[in-house]
């Protein structure tokens, strides 16, 4: 079974079709990529398949759960971390956690212990206790990959992650990625317009352009079909492909 | 969902407009006094009309509970109440709470029900304050009295934090939300009385939540369960299908 199934998912929004009719799957355990530039449907169809966006057609399920009939269930085996997003200013990042395990029904203990390991590994320690109030962008960045990760979630969708990081945090970041695929077989969904991140880090990838599915395939493969050697000029072939 | 609650309780009560709401709540209880001291005639006058005493504790309790503590529900419910769901939307925070695996209205209801436990904790504080401060600064107080009413009041100033947040999540705009909550919190807070000003509409008036709040004080010399408990109940019914109307009206939006 795929750990992620999309048939013909679609969102309208008024005339703006943001998500045309998209179908793909995901196996699980692996880091799957999904690029493609600001507005072309990334965010919206990752929002649908967590139940934050309602479909105007088609299905999605995520490990068996179908994301609009029992989408609790599928909030509580997945991780996320949207593009554009903010933390509550008057807490602390300790805090934060401890609040978002509690919305998982965590137990205080595992919900602290954990809270530790993520605030230790993301380098927070010594922040924990301070007001998120403000954080510098990487910083917050930080405590968004620990309170997506806080549930150790089966499926993580992760949308533009790496943006706001240093160079060494990003570094850090995609290292954490692979060693949850590899050790835990967690499933990732990747999205970015940074393409040398999703080269890194995908072995498969989907583009979307104008809120359509234009490929889906592992990248040595779509970058053969397409005679070019770098995922900059596969991404603009298909661009280029599309508008014509 | 107790721990999510006591948590997000705890998180509520460190936001810095509580702090605004205390100090409201605490300069009130400093002037009470002051304003008791040489009470408008009309007022006098008024006591003696409706509830047919003139002894200064009716006074100081009618001034209390009206003057003071009345209009202070209506405007703390919406400074209180002016952050849930809309704010978290507004200003980033609920995408990242959504997503988690609990539904809005689940999430509102969470929100609004601690949101006014701020409420009663601020309430209460500011009451066993008062209680304390006007043993030695007003005459002929009774603190057991006092305190019997407001165990009564603090549950209209809990429906009131329920009411804004309700109407601000069903308007959806947050400026327009806020300033629906305060007229719609004065109208009942204005109407309080009517029952005590004209007998006719007693019964009536008990349709509105603040007027059930405020029932204390046509008992003030036999105060007991008999009168306490039912008004409270019926706040609380009416606190509970509040949030039930707000969280019903958040069903559907996206975030």
């Amino acid at each position: 079974m795929s750990a992620i199934e999309i048939e013909g998912l679609s969102r309208r929004f008024g005339a703006v079709r943001a998500v045309e009719s998209v179908s793909l799957s995901v196996e699980p355990g692996e880091i799957f990529g999904l690029m493609g530039h600001n507005g072309a449907g990334k965010t919206t169809l990752l929002r649908m398949l967590l139940g934050l966006t309602a479909p105007s057609a088609g299905r999605a399920r995520i490990l068996g759960h179908d994301v609009a009939s029992d989408v609790l269930a599928v909030r509580r085996i997945c991780g996320y971390l949207p593009a554009d997003y903010a933390l509550p200013p008057d807490m602390t990042p300790r805090r934060f956690l401890a609040y978002v395990a509690a919305m998982f029904s965590l137990p205080r203990a595992e919900a602290e212990a954990r809270a530790e390991t993520w605030l230790q590994r993301l380098g927070l320690i010594a922040a924990a206790d301070r007001r998120l109030r403000g954080f510098s962008t990487g910083m917050a960045q930080k405590v968004g990959v620990a309170q997506a990760l806080i549930n150790e979630p089966r499926v993580l969708f992760l949308d533009e992650p790496t943006s706001g990081l240093d160079p060494l945090g990003r570094h850090e970041l995609l290292e954490l990625l692979r060693e949850l695929a590899r050790d835990r077989g967690v499933t990732i969904v990747f999205s970015s317009h940074i393409l040398s991140d999703v080269e890194t880090l995908c072995r498969r990838v989907a583009a979307m352009h104008h809120g359509r599915l234009v490929a889906c395939g592992e990248v040595a493969a779509l970058k053969r079909e397409h005679g070019v050697a770098t995922m900059d000029d596969l991404y603009l072939a298909l661009v280029r492909r599309e508008a014509a | 969902m107790i721990r999510f609650l006591w948590l997000d309780y705890r998180a509520a009560l460190r936001e810095r407009k509580v702090w605004f709401v205390v100090a409201l709540f605490a300069y009130t209880v400093l002037v009470l006094p002051v304003l008791l001291a040489r009470p408008p005639p009309h007022v006098r006058d008024a006591m003696d009309t409706w509830f047919g005493a003139r002894d200064p504790f009716t006074l100081f309790m009618f001034m209390w509970t009206d003057l003071a503590m009345n209009k202070l529900i209506a405007t703390a419910a919406v400074v209180l109440a002016g952050g849930v769901l809309l704010r978290e939307r507004d200003t980033g925070v609920l995408p990242l709470l959504a997503a988690k695996p609990i539904s809005l209205p689940g999430y509102f209801a969470v929100r609004t029900t601690s949101t006014c436990a701020v409420m009663a904790t601020v309430y209460l504080g500011a009451q066993l304050a008062g209680a304390l401060y006007f043993s030695v600064m007003v005459e002929g107080f009774r603190p057991g009295t006092f305190l019997a009413a407001a165990s009564l009041h603090v549950w209209a100033a809990v429906f009131s934090t329920a009411l804004a947040a309700t109407l601000l999540v069903v308007v959806r705009r947050r400026g327009l939300g806020l300033m629906v909550g305060l007229l719609a919190l004065l109208l009942l807070v204005g109407m309080a009385f009517i029952g005590f000003y004209n007998p006719a509409w007693a019964t009536v008036s008990l349709l509105n939540p603040i007027s059930l709040g405020v029932q204390s004080l046509g008992h003030l010399d036999a105060l007991g369960p008999g009168v306490l408990v039912p008004p409270m109940l019926a706040l609380v019914g009416f606190t509970a299908l509040t949030i039930a109307a707000g969280a019903w009206s958040v069903r559907d939006m996206e975030v």
